[in-house]
This record gives C-alpha cells, sequence and structure tokens, in this order.
C-alpha cells in the first residue's frame, strides 16, 4: 500500500509555492516571500508562511538549517523534492486535460 | 505592533519560530492584509497546538480573504449609502442613532473588505491602505459615540458631529482605497469612489452654506455622490468575488 501523501488544508497553494521557491536552493523566510510574491504576482503574508512552514517541516518535506542573523533558512529535502515533483506532474497532467477540453469546447 | 502580533501565538510556537519570525517583519512593511493575515496565521498556531487543529485545515484556499472581502465590501457600501441617505434628512427626519448604527455596522464590514481584497494589490500603495483602514476605524469609533451621544441627546442635533465626522471618514477612506486598488481590482470602481468623495464633499459644502438660508442646492450633487459610493464599492466587491470563484463556475 502506498503512503498516503501529506495534506495541508487550506495550506497546500502556500505549501506547493514554498516547496517550488526552495527548488533552486535553500532560503529564509523573506527571501521565499519575495520569490513567490515575484512568482505570482500576489503577496504571501508572514503569517501564511509560516503556518505551512511548521506543516512542511512536520512532514519532513522542509528542514531548518543554522540561522545567520535571525534569518532561519530552510532546504528541501528528499522526500519533499519527491513530493514536489509528484505535484508538479499532477498539475501538468491536470492543466494539459484542462487545455485539450478547452480547445474541445472553443469555437 | 510587532512584539504584540508576535505575542498572540502560542509560547511554543515563539521559542522555536519566534526570533526567525520578528526577523521577517522587521524587514517587511506590514500592511492590513499582513495584519490580518498575521491574526490569522496566530490563530491557527493556537489551534494546532491545543491539538484543534483539523478544524482549520478544510476551509477555503488562500483566495478566500477575496472572496470574504468581496461580499464585505457590498454590505459595507449598502449600510454606509443608506447611512449617507437618511444621514442628510432630506428623505426622512430621523434621529442620529439610526445612521450612525449604519455607519458603525458599514465601516466594520468596509474594513473586512479591505483587509480581505488588499491581499490582490501586491503592496503597490502601504502607506494609502493604511491611512484608508484608520479612517475607517475613525468611522467606526466616531459613530459608536455617535450612537451614545443621539441616546443621551433626543434632538435631531444629537450625535450630529460625531455623525458626521464617521461619514466623513468612511467616505475619505473609500477614496483612499480606491486608489489604493485602481490597478489591481477595477479601474472603474476606483474612478466612481473618487467621483463620489468630490460629489459628497461639494454636497456638504454646498449645504453647510445653505443652511441657514433654508436652501437645498447641496442635494443636487450628494445624491450622485451616495450613488457613485455604493456603485464604486459594489463594483469592487464583484470583481474580487469574480476574481475568487472557481474556474468550473
Amino acid at each position: 500500500m502506498e503512503p498516503k501523501p501529506p495534506e495541508f488544508g487550506r495550506f497546500a497553494e502556500p505549501s506547493l509555492l514554498i516547496l517550488t521557491s526552495l527548488s533552486d536552493g535553500p532560503k529564509h523566510g523573506y527571501a521565499i516571500m519575495q520569490d513567490v510574491e515575484q512568482g505570482t504576482g500576489r503577496p504571501m503574508g508572514a503569517g501564511t508562511l509560516y503556518a505551512a512552514l511548521v506543516r512542511l517541516e512536520e512532514q519532513g518535506l522542509v528542514e531548518p538549517l543554522t540561522p545567520v542573523d535571525r534569518r532561519r533558512p530552510y532546504r528541501l529535502t528528499a522526500i519533499g523534492a519527491s513530493n514536489l515533483a509528484e505535484q508538479l506532474r499532477g498539475l501538468s497532467d491536470f492543466a494539459q486535460q484542462g487545455l485539450r477540453q478547452l480547445g474541445e469546447t472553443q469555437p | 505592533m510587532r512584539s504584540l502580533l508576535i505575542r498572540c501565538y502560542p509560547a511554543r510556537w515563539r521559542a522555536r519560530y519566534g526570533d526567525e519570525f520578528e526577523a521577517i517583519l522587521v524587514e517587511r512593511p506590514l500592511g492590513p492584509f499582513d495584519l490580518a493575515d498575521i491574526l490569522l496565521g496566530a490563530l491557527d498556531a493556537q489551534l494546532r497546538l491545543r491539538g484543534r487543529g483539523a478544524t482549520t485545515e478544510h476551509e477555503g484556499g488562500f483566495t478566500m480573504t477575496l472572496r470574504i472581502g468581496g461580499f464585505a465590501a457590498i454590505l459595507g457600501a449598502a449600510l454606509v449609502s443608506l447611512a449617507l441617505l437618511l444621514g442628510s434628512g432630506a428623505l426622512v427626519r430621523i434621529d442620529r442613532v439610526v445612521p450612525s448604527l449604519l455607519i458603525l455596522t458599514g465601516s466594520l464590514a468596509l474594513l473586512v473588505a479591505l483587509a480581505g481584497m488588499s491581499a490582490f494589490q501586491a503592496r503597490a500603495h502601504p502607506r494609502l491602505s493604511w491611512a484608508a483602514m484608520w479612517l475607517l476605524v475613525i468611522a467606526t469609533v466616531s459613530s459608536t459615540v455617535g450612537i451614545f451621544v443621539g441616546l443621551a441627546d433626543s434632538s435631531l442635533e444629537g450625535g450630529f458631529v460625531p455623525l458626521m465626522l464617521g461619514l466623513l471618514a468612511a467616505v475619505i477612506g473609500s477614496v483612499l482605497y480606491g486608489i489604493v486598488t485602481y490597478r489591481a481590482l477595477s479601474t472603474g470602481a476606483a474612478l466612481l469612489l473618487v467621483a463620489a468623495g468630490v460629489l459628497l464633499f461639494v454636497g456638504l459644502s454646498v449645504s453647510s452654506t445653505d443652511y441657514q438660508q433654508g436652501g437645498s442646492r447641496g442635494i443636487v450633487a450628494f445624491y450622485p455622490g451616495i450613488i457613485c459610493f455604493a456603485a464604486g464599492w459594489f463594483v469592487l466587491g464583484v470583481q474580487a468575488i469574480r476574481l475568487d470563484r472557481p474556474a468550473t463556475a
């Protein structure tokens, strides 16, 4: 039986954005927020960031590194990278299906 | 302000994340959205550490704030517009308690709208957002005072000054927020809210000069101002709800 993927409830979207932000290397919280804002055009509040980050850390998808000047960087774990790849593949399949359906329904 | 916000989180959470969280708050200027977001984050942490986290796991997504903001904008627009209409005394002679009560509830709704919708303006005008928020806070405080003064003094003049102050604060706050959102949500709504501010200001100015002569020229600008005010917030609210609706709807 396959292990059940972690559920993040209403923090699923912020969690995915955080994992994606960490995919190119460790970042501290503020850098993640800037990365998400630049990537999506929407700000991620500090409250949402840490609510999602706590869950990701509990699930072992990210791990904290040694703080530098009170800023603590986080990095993806191997499980986190695998989980992110799985989510992105799922989203890609979903997007392709949606585009196909749009192609069928558009005049 | 920062330390107050961090204190909303449980002690165990602060011991682990407090330092790095504070470092973020130092680097990032806080807007109304951040305030609401941090308070919700603190509530989430409190519930999770009490073993009730499951209740927060299956609520709406990140964009829920936009939908709540949209509905609150429509409700607030209706209540404050009604307060403007009744407060003008042109339609019916009514004591000041009812319009003050309407401004109080309307301003509270507009505060929720502002916090919810400001999440999506990409932090373009944080100072204007804060100014708009504080003006709406003044409107709620002033209308609360108006209610108590009106209850104590049953004459038509009772509570007039706090009522007018509340109305002005709500209108100027709305104009500022219109300017803040003109790119992020709706240019039309922004123009309507600015027009509302101008028309209502002209209406009030003319009315105050006419008052002693018994004239009513101010109404010519006042009523279109109310319509623009209601329409501006309504359009903002509808636009926010439309942005937040599921793609399959």
